[in-house]
């Protein structure tokens, strides 16, 4: 091959050799490192060069990892009139299940519902909520709701079934069936469907029923509805299994009243005397003063003692001598005035023997209001037993079952299935398939409530509305817009509603201004008594007849978060809600009292106490039902009476939080009740004993006894009265040598410690200069006297700032979420139920000034605001624990797993069968925006709701004024029933958190774990009990303390 | 003159007939030969236990630390404890040979190498528990104090756990640093000695070109000196930090400022243990029993029985402290630890520390091999059970009664620490058959005045004369002087 040169030019054939060069350099530029003979010695050096080098990783490192991409973030492209991004809206409604009744305030952002708050024009409630309110939002998102009606286990269109039904129950002989109904308007639109089918017949039923008590007030007063109860102005107050903080009647607003009751200051030394018999232990028996037990069958022979010794002075004569010293003191207290009487039973007899009581202290007219009376429940048990002798006899054609599920909750429900299988038309309004919407042909899913128009009337004259905080989610259907459109009423339950209540206020003006404040109520609540023309010989005689059981008894008891079952037993924000008294999650188990434990081998020591496996007891009822549960040992159980919680127990339909199997989801305990005559008792004769088995019960505390530290101060009455500086005092020993420097005059020993040595304390208890605080300071104070324990403010907490569920398994670890529990406290002898004194503690992050936490971060991920708040940079926390470990309280939850999707991996999501559903798209849009949902790994903790704060203090910026007392509340704060919580800026002198701390409340206040220096931002209020003696630390009388349990 | 002479009273630290080739020979057969059985067996199974500990961790990295068995309450469990277990026995290597390199005892040579080897890899061990046992691994380099675009945000200088990150990397490096600064005159000899091209290349790399010249010598024994007392401070300071952790909290039965000293003895107690365990296998399965002599053994039990009985009195006075202190917290928290559910623990550790080390005592005891191996395995449980009381059971009743808890271990914290053990022994099998396990170098410093041999070559000196022994001490002198010349 030739070696021919080509030339291009001239120039480029006489330099044909240069050329090659030429071309390879024809884009040269200089590099920008001299690379020529010495290294070190050129301009741009090596070091230079690495610099260069890492500045050119490091960029590209950080340009390549920070895309985040945005999912499904789509904006309005109409903006909607009254939807502003990021602007809540708050709309004024009701809430209403079956009787019981709140009015709210609907918190909507972007449209959806997330946050329930208490509607505080109302009267009745206050602005008081209960953990079913503050959870009820979750129930919205349900994953088990219908999504459209059924027929045949098949999606049908309302059009085809509404046509069919129609025919279906033209003319025929039925029943509707319906929980307790509080709607005026409702009830004017079922007038006028019976009207229009006069052989279908209205009867109420409710799950847990007071039918003896409307039965008795009918029969004494002629009156078949509840009077109002005014706790608030009862001095004296004998509750007979009546659980009326937890779930009697109308716990929201009894907690309300009640409170007002049991606030006490060193001022005003007073406090209402509360005297309480059960056979199991609730909350309200915690809340009492004196407290004893009895059998669930002697309730009604405690009731006519009492009768007996507010008559005649008729000494009792039980076995317990406490229950005898109760009855003969409480009789003594009720006849001084200004006493009331309220009992659980549903026996007709026992009702007329304590409305009988209630006549001869004088109760009706001033605690017992006769003329606005109560209409929250209205379920009469023989309809419903009337309706299943007709049903089995095979003369009904139609039932249309709203807000009820028999199948479930009735002790007849067997009977009651078969029965209905003979009924040719069945339908049911059920938000789900519950157990016995599967059993009808149609199921006609209603709307949840905040989906709902409607309207309230809990009491005569006081009305409240409802309005729907967002348009039904799925195809639903108003329960009343079903009647409507099978009766041909040409309108919707909407539109009607709004006309009825147009006209009944007389113009749309009136209409609204009442939708926007959600209440219509009178001034003053009318007060009146009622003659008793009762029979309470024979009521007595009656009682007196019944034999008091001899074994061992069950009692079917309702807890404070799930209640009856219903939608709640769905509900994993309920579901993981500690039970106030035994502080378990997710389950129903056998409450045993300890001495009943110890002789079943399975009783709790200081060293088992801690394991979560518990012996497995089998329990078999009269009729042959027969159930295995785990034994939980509660102090306060009275030695004969075992008792097991409803809601539990339930079919997989009623959603994967609900549905029970071997390993969870607990056992149905409505089949342990009984009918005795026509009435519902919840209580039965059981045989029990220990299999020998386990089972993994989830705990969420597991030591009983506050080993007599000064995490709690109790004191008497009459202690507190003789000495109000008492704590000052004790507080003075633990402190009192650090609130002046050591070579001062100063206060030492029996110093009595007021807000000026606190102060000292703050200074001179370190080495460290203190830290000024000079604008806002936040502070909360904790009333231990009015807390309840009812956990209404754990569900607002959970509801506020997106506190994830972690399920059974993981909580049974120790590695539940949320931000604020009530530990529980037993003490007394646990082989005797009636010396149980127990005390509630709201513990939360005490926002310690000197915390603990934040030095040992070792990147400073947990710190301190400028206003005292300890709070958490998320994004900052790498999950060392070490600030969990450091922290006195136990406060802070780890992130254990990835609760919520939102760590890094993709697809690690804990699963848990029963909360999987908390991550669906529909039941995150609970979700509230204004909280980071937190990540696996961090640890997170109470923010005191930072997000109000920032939005109170806006709003006042915003308006150009300083933030007034009030403004920022927490969500704790608001959602308590007995306003045990105060927060406010302890700064403000005008602030309440200022003048309980400084002024009102100085003899009660203490910290917690005040001597070593932590300096919380959180007091509490000692605990004050109208009693001869707290045993608490009592080495001879706290037997939970002496053997440490 | 050179007289190499030592007390009689003093055992020989090199048994046996050995000479400085022979010494070459002992010592570096192992590594230019094929393993042995055992080895193969104990390296596939520390393989296979490493395997399963990246299991774990990976399992726990990838759905959470809810795998394990930590709650609310008791937030460090398994991993903390192995930290402090695994730290705690990485301060053996580090006491030898830079503190009794400062205090010139001889018999440090025979263990120095394997010690310090040991040193460096539980701190290996020691440091994944702190990294892994956070909840989001892959921010963890924020602990580190580095230029930054965040903010820039630093650290919290505050927090002891910060101190331990430079507490640890510090004692690590230097650590690293001296060993293998010592090891350079060994790989020098195994690369002459080398018959392979290969062995050669990699030991030649590995030496770093040693010559052996006088002052290679001069500059690695003034190294050697300057990083022993760099490491002596460190020695003292890293248990005192990792105490930090707990003295500077507000925990009962942490908040104890009794801390430093008594981890420090702590760690010593159970680094001695640990390289006992080590020596006594090493020394049966690579024939090293004239090296690494029983002497040897009983110097270290003397250590163990020392410091076990420090720890003993730091646990009593822990105990006094508690009831002197009449403060209600520590009162109740060392009833807790004592009598609570956790009672085992502390009577494990107990039994374990302050008991059965008081045997040695008996020098029969300290001398009897199957008993030193057995105790120094005791010792080891003791110590782990010693910090898992101070860290488990000081938080586990803690405060507030009502967050009492309990906490037992999952698998993959279990897991973890077996592949810890997987890690470490890896390693050592590693270090065992390709490193010198003794310090040739250091042997034959010391074989002149401390070989048997040797030393029964001036058993005559002990019956000269003064004049005998003088006039044969200058002869030699002469004579040594002429044959300088004469090389000249």
């Amino acid at each position: 091959m030739s070696q021919k040169q080509y030339w291009s030019d001239l120039q480029d054939l006489r330099n044909i050799e240069t050329k090659a060069e030429v071309s390879e350099n024809e884009f040269r530029e200089e590099l920008p490192f001299d690379l020529s003979d010495s290294v070190m010695g050129a301009t741009t050096p090596r070091r230079d060069f690495l610099k260069f080098l890492g500045f050119s990783t490091l960029a590209a490192t950080i340009v390549s990892s920070c895309e985040m991409p945005v999912r499904k973030a789509i904006p309005y492209a109409i903006k909607p009139e009254d939807i502003t991004p990021g602007v809540p809206n708050y709309y004024a409604s009701t809430f209403v299940e079956g009787g019981e009744y709140c009015p709210i305030i609907i918190k909507t952002r972007e449209g959806r519902p997330i946050k329930i708050e208490g509607n505080e024009s109302s009267s009745i409630t206050r602005g008081g909520t209960s953990a079913r309110v503050q959870a009820s939002v979750l129930s919205l998102y349900d994953k088990a709701r219908l999504k459209h009606p059924v027929s045949g286990g098949k999606e049908v269109t309302f059009d085809a079934i509404d046509r069919e039904i129609k025919e279906g129950i033209a003319g025929k002989s039925g029943y509707l069936v319906t929980c307790s109904i509080m709607s005026p308007s409702t009830k004017e639109v079922l007038n006028q469907f019976l009207v229009k089918n006069p052989g279908i017949k209205h009867i109420v039923y409710d799950a847990i029923s007071y039918s003896a008590m409307l039965e008795a007030n009918l029969a004494c007063y002629g009156k078949k509805t509840l009077p109002t109860y005014h706790f608030d102005k009862a001095a004296t107050i004998v509750s007979l299994d009546a659980d009326f903080l937890g779930n009697w009647v109308a716990p929201i607003e009894f907690s309300k009243a009640y409170a007002q009751t049991r606030k006490i200051s060193a001022k005003n030394p007073v406090l209402s005397k509360h005297y309480h018999v059960e056979p199991i232990h609730t909350i309200t028996g915690a809340a009492a003063d004196d407290r004893a037990t009895c059998r669930p069958s002697e309730v009604g022979a405690v009731a006519v003692a009492l009768y007996n010794a507010v008559v005649s002075g008729a000494a009792p004569s039980f076995k317990s001598a406490r229950l005898n010293k109760l009855i003969t003191s409480a009789a003594a207290d009720l006849k001084k005035g200004n006493g009331l009487v309220v009992c659980g039973s549903n026996d007709v007899n026992v009702q007329t023997v304590i409305n009988a009581i209630n006549d001869k202290i004088g109760a009706n007219g001033t605690t017992v209001n006769w003329v606005t009376t109560s209409n929250t429940w209205q379920g009469i048990d023989k309809d419903m037993l009337d309706m299943i002798t007709a049903m089995e006899g095979g003369q009904v054609n139609v039932v249309m079952m709203h807000g009820v599920n028999p199948s479930y909750n009735h002790p007849e429900a067997k009977r009651f299935n078969a029965a209905l299988a003979k009924v040719p038309m069945t339908i049911s309004f059920a938000d789900r398939l519950d157990e016995t919407a599967q059993l009808c042909k149609y199921v006609i899913p209603d709307h949840h409530y905040l989906e709902s128009w409607g309207d309230a009337e809990p009491k005569v004259g006081f009305y409240s509305l409802m309005q729907p905080g967002i348009s039904p989610l799925f195809k639903t259907r108003a329960f009343q817009d079903s009647l409507m459109t099978w009766m041909d009423a040409g309108q919707t339950y909407a539109d009607y509603w709004q006309l009825y209540w147009n006209t009944r206020m007389g113009g749309q003006a009136n209409f609204d201004m009442a939708l926007q404040e959600g209440v219509m109520e009178p001034e003053t609540m009318p007060n009146g008594t009622a003659t008793f023309a009762g029979n309470v010989a024979a009521a007595i005689a009656a009682v007196e007849g019944k034999k008091v059981a001899s074994g061992v008894e069950v009692v079917v008891y309702q807890k404070v978060g799930i209640g009856h079952g219903g939608v709640w037993s769905n509900n994993p924000w309920l579901q993981e809600m500690p039970d106030p008294i035994t502080r378990a999650v997710w389950d129903n188990y056998l409450c045993v009292s300890p001495k009943r434990a110890n002789e079943m081998k399975a009783g709790i020591d200081s060293f088992n106490e801690v394991d979560y496996n518990k012996y497995v007891a089998k329990i078999t009822g009269a009729n042959g039902y027969a159930v295995t549960l785990p034994i939980m040992v509660v102090p306060g159980m009275h030695n004969d009476v075992v008792g097991i919680a409803t809601g539990y127990g339930r079919h997989t339909n009623v959603g994967r939080a609900a549905a029970s199997n071997d390993k969870q989801g607990g056992k149905n305990a409505f089949p342990f009740a009984t009918i005795n005559g026509a009435n519902i008792e919840y209580f039965s004769g059981v045989t029990v004993v220990n299999t020998g088995e386990k089972y993994e019960l989830a705990q969420i505390q597991t030591h009983s006894s506050y080993e007599n530290r000064p995490v709690v101060h109790e004191y008497t009455l009459e202690e507190f009265k003789k000495d109000p500086h008492g704590l000052q005092k004790e507080r003075g020993v633990e402190i009192g040598h650090y609130t002046e420097k050591p070579w001062h005059e100063g206060h030492h020993g029996e110093a009595v410690v007021d807000p000026e040595m606190e102060e000292g304390f703050r200074k001179e208890g370190t080495l460290y200069p203190d830290h000024p605080y000079e604008g806002i300071k936040w502070g909360m104070s904790i009333d231990l006297n009015t807390c309840t324990g009812c956990g209404a403010c754990v569900i607002g907490c959970v509801a506020e700032n997106n506190i994830s569920v972690v399920g059974k398994y993981h909580a049974l670890r120790g590695h539940e979420m949320h931000w604020i529990r009530i530990d529980r406290y037993f003490s007394g002898m646990p082989e005797d139920p009636d010396t149980i004194q127990t005390v509630f503690q709201p513990m939360l992050c005490q926002h310690c000034d000197n915390a603990p936490c934040e030095n040992v971060c070792p990147v400073s991920a947990t710190n301190h605001s400028s206003e005292g708040l300890n709070q958490m940079a998320y994004n900052r926390c790498i999950g060392t624990k070490y600030c969990a470990n450091n922290c006195p309280y136990k406060v802070r939850h780890f992130n254990w797993m990835d609760w919520n999707g939102a760590d890094a991996f993709a697809d690690n999501i804990f699963e848990d069968g029963r909360r999987d559903d908390i991550n669906d798209d529909l039941t995150r849009m609970v979700l509230n925006p204004d909280v980071t949902v937190r990540s696996r790994g961090v640890m997170e903790k109470c923010t005191f709701c930072v997000q109000r704060l920032q939005e109170a203090k806006l709003t006042a910026k915003k308006a150009g004024r300083p933030m007034k007392d009030g403004e920022a509340r927490t969500a704790c704060q608001q959602s308590c029933p007995s306003d045990c919580i105060t927060f406010g800026n302890v700064n403000d002198k005008e602030s309440e958190i200022y003048k309980i701390r400084r002024e009102e409340q100085i003899e009660r206040t203490f910290y917690v774990l005040e001597h070593i220096h932590v300096l919380p931002n959180i007091n509490y209020l000692s605990k004050i009990r109208n009693t001869d003696e707290i045993v608490a630390g009592n080495e001879k009388k706290d037997g939970m303390y002496a053997e440490h349990i | 003159m050179h007289i190499k002479y030592e007390s009689f009273l003093r055992e020989p630290l090199v048994d046996g007939e050995k000479d400085y080739h022979q010494v070459s020979e002992d010592i570096v057969r192992p590594i230019e030969q094929k393993p042995g059985r055992m080895w193969y067996v104990g390296f596939i199974f520390s393989i296979i236990l490493l395997c399963f500990g990246i299991f774990s961790v990976t399992w726990s990295v990838y759905w959470g630390l809810g795998t394990w068995g930590v709650n609310r309450t008791i937030g460090w469990g398994w991993d903390i404890t192995n930290f402090v277990w695994w730290i705690g026995i990485g301060h053996a290597g580090t006491l030898i040979s830079a503190i009794l390199l400062l205090f010139r005892q001889g018999w440090r040579t025979g263990v120095n190498r394997a010690a310090e080897a040991m040193t460096i890899f539980a701190v290996m061990c020691a440091g994944q528990f702190p990294i892994w046992h956070m909840g989001r691994v892959w921010d963890g380099f924020w602990v580190l104090p580095l230029p930054n675009t965040r903010g820039p945000l630093w650290p919290n200088f505050d927090s002891p756990l910060l101190w331990d990150v430079f507490a640890i990397s510090t004692y690590f490096t230097v650590s690293l640093l001296f060993w293998y600064s010592g090891l350079l005159p060994d790989f020098a000899l195994i690369r002459d000695r080398a018959k392979t091209k290969l062995r050669r290349m990699l030991y030649g790399l590995a030496s770093f070109g040693w010559t052996g010249t006088a002052k290679s010598w001069q500059r690695m024994e003034a190294l050697a000196l300057v990083l022993a007392g760099l490491s002596t401070p460190l020695v003292l300071s890293v248990h005192t930090i990792v105490s930090f952790d707990f003295a500077t909290s507000v925990i009962p039965g942490w908040h104890t400022t009794i801390f430093p000293p008594y981890f420090v003895a702590g760690a010593v107690f159970s680094g001695f243990a640990m390289v006992n365990t080590l020596l006594v296998i090493t020394r049966k399965i690579l024939k090293l029993e004239a090296y690494i002599t029983i002497g040897h053994l009983e110097a270290m039990n003397k250590i163990i029985v020392l410091t076990g009985s420090i720890v003993g009195v730091a646990y009593l006075t822990e105990l006094f402290m508690s009831w002197y202190s009449q403060a209600w917290g520590e009162m109740e928290a060392f009833k807790w630890r004592i009598v609570g559910p956790y009672w085992w623990s502390y009577w494990a550790m107990m039994t374990c520390n302050v008991v059965s080390p008081q045997l040695f005592w008996f020098k029969k005891l300290r001398r009897s091999i199957p008993f030193t191996f057995v105790m120094s395995i005791v010792v080891n449980i003791g110590m782990w059970f010693e910090r898992f009381v101070i860290i488990a059971t000081s938080t586990y009743r803690d405060w507030i009664p009502g967050s009492w808890a309990y906490y037992s271990p999952e698998w993959p914290e279990i897991g973890f620490y077996l592949g810890t053990f997987g890690l470490f022994f890896t390693l050592y099998f590693l270090f065992a058959k390709y490193f010198p396990v003794v310090a040739v170098h250091e042997i034959k410093f010391v074989l002149k005045t401390s070989g048997e041999r040797y030393k029964r070559e001036m058993l005559r000196h002990e019956d000269q004369t003064l004049e005998e022994f003088v006039h044969e001490a200058e002869s030699m002198h002469h004579h040594e002087e002429e044959h300088a010349h004469a090389h000249h």
